[in-house]
């Protein structure tokens, strides 16, 4: 069914697509009419990027059709999505720092434009369309987050863009630059380009895009006129869901103050500060970026901050290193198993041992590998860790049992305060569970739990108490039991405006 | 077993590109030594093969220090500037000082010379093969440029010494039964050096290092201490190397070891330790400089000249490194 | 302005100046000694000296750039002046001899591009390699006896003047500087080894022949280090093995202290005429000032330490302040 609409410019139909062991969209279907703004929510993992990065050609799809302008797209790549006249715009902007506007504006293409003269000429004719004062010759390295987001319009424009995307703008800008940035989006819709905006600050939303889709968990839970729907609305699409996984029983044994964190300033993070009681499972949740992450670095010694205050049992602990935070009794299972957490190629064995070598080392130095096999066949029975042997290489289990390799590692410490940051991504169901029966076992031990978590349902199910983070500060406090979602997810997208609003 | 994710198709290529990768250095020694046997049968002469246990001396020191840079991610140039620095000083030590200070100062002058670039690699926050490989180039040159400054560019020859130098003879020359005295050392060595590698902690340290910087230092290893311990110990390892080099020849030239640097990287890399860190062992470095060693011997049986030597030394080089970057992709 | 970026530049700036006020610096110095140092005959001796050795960096510097790195250079060296000789001695024209040496140099580039980008090996350790391969060659090929030409016309190149005044040398060097910085500066392609030295994926991303641009600067690479070899070989009027020995470590160093970063994606022939122009400057005056040899070594040495410890860092700095 191929209808023609002349007045879309983007009809994108069942497109799913698969990565190992998780499907990342799942028969998504969107229409963006030509010269609007179409904005698209949804939380983390809702399958946002991974849809533009199908549509921008970095990813190809397993199913469904694209069709672009009137044209079927069968596959692209980046550059020929910006030739036909789809640009995008990423968060992480795609530009050589070490080359000047005119040349990233016309990376690749100088010739086309009559060598370097004609690339800057060119150049500073987009700029000026768009109202830009950036000189052509400046070395893009130098410029603001806001400029170099115009540098990108502009090079869009070069290719004479029919829809650009736009992948979080603004999480960068300034109030006044936020204002420059709609007037464009106004001016470009004005010449007939369509723009989808993505953004999780629902203001933006409201005030400049013309429909808006709400996706969940790689489906598209429904499109519509940015007139007929409201902000809460909005949220309950986006959060809003049927319970299938299954929790144990929360844990209740809550008791007096184990941690303090005093005053985390970095250049994310303003002034954070919360409590951890003894047996209590704290939830963080907010948006990617939010600074979770960094907050739990901070406390672990595992990034350079400082100026910030740890006190546990009541006396100051200085951290300023991994191997501060395991004395403290802190312990961090990190968001990226591959990167951080794993040695792929070693063993089982290294692998749990890897935390705890002073334990095996005798005083002459030398390490005891019978009781490093004993620590690991431990922590194999006890978090049930499929494995052909101690000795296999780490690399070859699976999602599931790798994390549980990372968080054998840790429960050897016998940790007071157990950090763990997205510790179920990319397990399977089985696997998940037993992770949150580990977590009850070390609170019902008087131990805590800071849990960092994207899948609502979890950290909401898990946590004694959450705290929502926003844009670097803690924006909320909540009792999962007395709360609903809905009131907990606004605070997550509870952006402060930096300004004065006019 | 369905849980363990690893198709059978990968599980097997790889262990084919392995097993090949693994004892292709072996095969190579085989097939070369039993050519070489037949076209030239002094090869397998007691002679021929004393010779080739004399070759067990400075070279594989060098090489077995280096093994350990390497697994833990790095590189170190530095080594032929170590060699000169450390038997001119330990040369210059014997008349006022005695044979036995004068050996324990050459030792430590090497060990000195690894620590300074740890420090180096360390404070300047190189991560990278390829930064330390610049900075140790630099060393080399520093300590290879002392080298030639303490002598004024003079070679002093041993045998001219007035001292007592019969400790350094007995290194060189001497004979324990069939064993020479050097091969004596390198077992002990290579023993205590396998000990360490694979038994202590900061032998592991080192391997975790080479691994997953990243993964080690989040679980709270020591990272400052593996990058010291390796370069010290491939420094101490080149000051042995420099030892045994000096009571071979006799002399304290300063342009001794030359070229070391090079071969020891081929003999580690050909032994199976790969570039990239995290795998590798002493005992492939032994077996990888036994290849070198006798790649080198078959081609002077064969009657083979220097100059196509190197060659074969450099594409063997290219070629396993070659080998090496297939298997990581 | 990001942090990032502004500390980038200012590293990069003062590294820039560095190589300048450095020069400088030692020109002021050498005010207060009397030595021949400021006749005209030694500072056009220092340029034409230098100058072989900049065309080899001016090559370096386009495969840094690009975010490669060949260490393969100081054989190509020894095998370009090597190849020039024979061909002439077996009765090519000095043209065509030259040609030939070159040709030779682009073949070895194409030879490492294949390896590097094609076959993703590590750039340092597999030129390193290569240039053993090519010492040994070049050892075979003359039973390690250094060559002479028979043409006697062969050593005018190195050792000639234009006008009686100007050595050849510096022309060439200048001829040469002309052509690197044009393609730099003016064309597609050399804008476009910054990009890929810039951000390899962004290039990509852009339609840019990612792989084919890179091998294209191993390819310069070592046609232009073949070149600096026959200029060599013409200067001594003398090809030997053993001239590449120790030139890719300082030729590299001296490139990175004029500000071409080992990153990729910044740097130029100014630059790199400069950052050689420093290590010069240094052996000179430490030669006018009759300071040992040796302590020359050493001293060196420092320098080189210093510089790259300095440049690590740098980078250091940068990641800890995102």
């Amino acid at each position: 069914m191929n209808e023609n609409k002349p007045e879309n410019i983007l009809s994108v139909k069942n497109i799913s697509k698969n990565f190992p062991g998780v499907k990342a969209l799942d028969g998504v279907s969107i229409d963006v009419q030509r010269g609007t703004v179409h904005g698209i929510v949804g939380e983390n993992g809702a399958g946002k990027s991974t849809l533009m990065k199908i549509l921008s050609g970095v990813y190809t799809r397993n199913s469904g059709s694209i069709t672009f302008d009137s044209e079927d797209i069968k596959s692209t790549t980046p550059h020929k999505s910006m030739s036909m006249g789809l640009s995008i715009i990423y968060q992480e902007l795609n530009i050589v720092s070490t080359m000047t506007v005119g040349e990233n504006i016309f990376l690749g293409r100088f010739k086309e434009v009559g060598g370097m003269r004609g690339t800057h000429a060119k150049a500073k004719e987009l700029l000026d369309s768009i109202g830009s004062t950036i000189n052509t010759t400046t070395m893009v390295g130098d410029l603001s987050v806001s400029e170099k987001q115009m540098v990108e319009i502009a090079k869009a424009l070069s290719f004479d863009s029919k829809l650009i995307i736009m992948d979080e703008p603004s999480s960068s800008l300034t109030d006044d630059e936020m204002k420059d940035l709609v007037k464009i989006i106004h001016q470009l819709k004005k010449q007939g380009i369509s723009i989808i905006y993505i953004s999780h600050k629902l203001d933006e939303i409201f005030d400049f895009c013309d429909i808006v889709t709400v996706m969940r968990d790689g489906k598209v839970i429904d499109t519509k006129p940015i007139g007929e729907i409201t902000r809460s609305e909005m949220i309950t699409k986006m959060v809003g869901r049927s319970i299938e996984n299954e929790f144990p029983e929360r844990p209740r044994n809550v008791g007096e103050t184990l941690m303090e964190v005093r005053s985390i300033n970095t250049k994310k993070l303003k002034n954070v500060s919360f409590e951890l009681k003894k047996g209590e499972i704290l939830g963080l949740v907010g948006l990617v970026g939010a600074g979770r992450t960094e907050i739990v670095r901070a406390i672990f010694g595992a990034d350079r901050t400082f100026g910030h205050e740890i006190v546990i049992d009541g006396k100051v602990v200085k951290i300023k290193a991994p191997s501060d935070a395991k004395r403290a009794g802190i312990s961090l299972v990190p968001e990226d198993r591959k990167l951080e957490g794993l040695i792929l190629p070693f063993t089982v064995e290294s692998n749990i041992s890897l935390a705890s070598l002073d334990k095996l080392t005798s005083k002459m130095g030398f390490l005891n590998k019978s009781k490093e096999k004993t620590m690991a066949e431990k922590h194999i029975k006890s978090l049930g860790i499929k494995t052909p042997s101690t000795k296999t290489r780490v690399e070859s289990l699976s999602g599931g049992n790798q994390q549980k390799c990372v968080v054998g590692r840790w429960m050897e410490l016998e940790p007071r305060i157990l950090i763990m940051d997205e510790p179920t991504r990319g397990i399977d169901v089985g696997a998940k569970y037993e992770i949150y029966l580990l977590m009850k076992e070390i609170v019902k031990n008087g131990g805590s739990v800071i849990l960092i978590s994207s899948e609502l349902p979890e950290v909401l199910n898990m946590s004694n108490r959450v705290l929502t983070i926003c844009d670097g500060r803690i924006t909320g406090e909540f009792d999962p039991e007395k709360s609903s979602t809905h009131e907990i997810m606004e605070k997550a997208f509870e952006f402060i405006d930096k300004g004065t609003k006019s | 077993m369905s849980d363990l994710i690893l198709s059978q198709k990968s599980n097997i290529r790889e262990s084919i590109l392995d097993f090949s990768k693994e004892y292709i250095v072996l095969f190579a020694i085989a097939i070369l030594s039993i050519v070489t046997g037949i076209v030239e049968p002094k090869f397998l002469s007691v002679a021929n093969m004393t010779n080739i246990m004399r070759q067990f001396g400075p070279l594989i020191m060098v090489c077995l220090g280096m093994t350990f840079v390497i697994i833990g991610g790095f590189i170190d140039l530095s080594v032929s500037g170590t060699i000169p620095l450390v038997v001119v000083i330990t040369h210059s030590m014997i008349e006022p000082f005695g044979m036995v200070p004068a050996l324990i100062t050459g030792m430590i002058v090497g060990a000195i010379c690894g620590f300074i670039n740890s420090l180096l690699i360390l404070f300047s926050g190189a991560t990278t093969q390829a930064e330390a490989l610049f900075i140790t180039y630099g060393t080399m040159v520093v300590y290879g440029g002392l080298a030639l400054l303490y002598t004024g560019g003079v070679t002093h020859y041993m045998t001219y010494m007035e001292a007592d130098y019969s400790l350094f003879t007995v290194i060189g020359s001497g004979t324990v039964g069939v064993f020479s005295v050097t091969f004596l050392i390198f077992l002990v060595v290579v023993t205590a050096l396998y000990i360490f590698q694979s038994k202590t902690y900061l032998g592991r340290t080192i391997n975790l290092i080479g691994g997953n910087k990243t993964a080690a230092r989040l679980s709270g290893v020591s990272i400052k201490k593996g990058i010291i311990s390796m370069f010290t110990i491939n420094g101490f390892m080149a000051g042995l190397s420099g030892i045994i080099l000096f009571s071979r020849v006799t002399q304290a030239s300063p342009t001794l070891g030359r070229g070391y640097e090079t071969q020891a990287i081929l003999a580690v890399v050909v032994g199976g330790t790969s570039l990239l860190g995290g795998k590798g062992s002493v005992i492939r470095t032994v077996i990888g400089t036994l290849l070198v060693i006798l790649l080198g011997n078959c081609m002077n049986m064969l009657g083979v000249d220097v100059f196509m030597q190197n060659m074969m030394r450099g594409a063997i080089l290219v070629i396993a490194i070659w080998l090496d970057a297939k298997r990581q992709h | 302005m990001t942090n990032l970026t502004k500390g980038k530049m200012i590293l990069n700036t003062m590294t820039k100046q560095k190589a300048v006020t450095a020069v400088l610096a030692m020109f002021i110095f050498m005010i207060f000694f009397p030595t021949n140092f400021f006749s005209s005959y030694n500072l056009l001796d220092l340029l034409n000296s230098a100058s072989i050795y900049i065309v080899l960096a001016f090559g370096i510097t386009i495969v840094i750039i690009g975010g490669g790195i060949d260490l393969s250079i100081g054989g190509t060296l020894s095998l370009g002046g090597i190849i020039a000789i024979m061909c002439m001695n077996a009765g090519m024209p000095i043209w065509l001899a030259i040609v030939c040496a070159v040709l030779v140099g682009a073949v070895i580039g194409i030879i490492n591009g294949y390896l590097v980008v094609y076959q993703k090996c590590a750039p340092f350790i597999i030129t390193l390699g290569m240039g053993l391969v090519l010492t040994g060659f070049a050892q075979q090929i003359t039973d390690a006896h250094p060559i002479s030409p028979k043409n006697s016309e062969f050593m005018m190149i190195g050792n000639g003047y234009i006008f009686g005044v100007i050595p050849n040398l510096i022309i060439v060097m200048l001829v040469v500087f002309v052509i690197v910085h044009f393609i730099f500066r003016y064309t597609q392609f050399g804008r476009n080894i910054y990009a890929i030295g810039g951000d390899y994926e962004v290039a990509k991303h852009s339609g840019i022949s990612v792989r084919k641009i890179q091998t294209a600067t191993y390819v310069l690479c070592g046609a232009a280090a073949a070149f600096a070899g026959v200029l060599l070989s013409s200067t001594l009027n003398t090809g030997s093995a053993i001239y590449g020995d120790r030139i890719p470590l300082i030729v590299i160093s001296a490139v990175v202290v004029g500000g071409t970063s080992l990153a990729g994606g910044v740097g130029g022939a100014p630059l790199a005429m400069i950052g050689y122009l420093v290590f010069g400057v240094m052996e000179n005056s430490m030669n006018m000032l009759g300071i040992n040899p040796y302590a020359q070594e050493v001293i060196r040495g420092v320098v080189v330490v210093t510089i790259l410890f300095l440049d690590s860092y740098g980078r250091k700095r940068k990641r800890e302040t995102v």
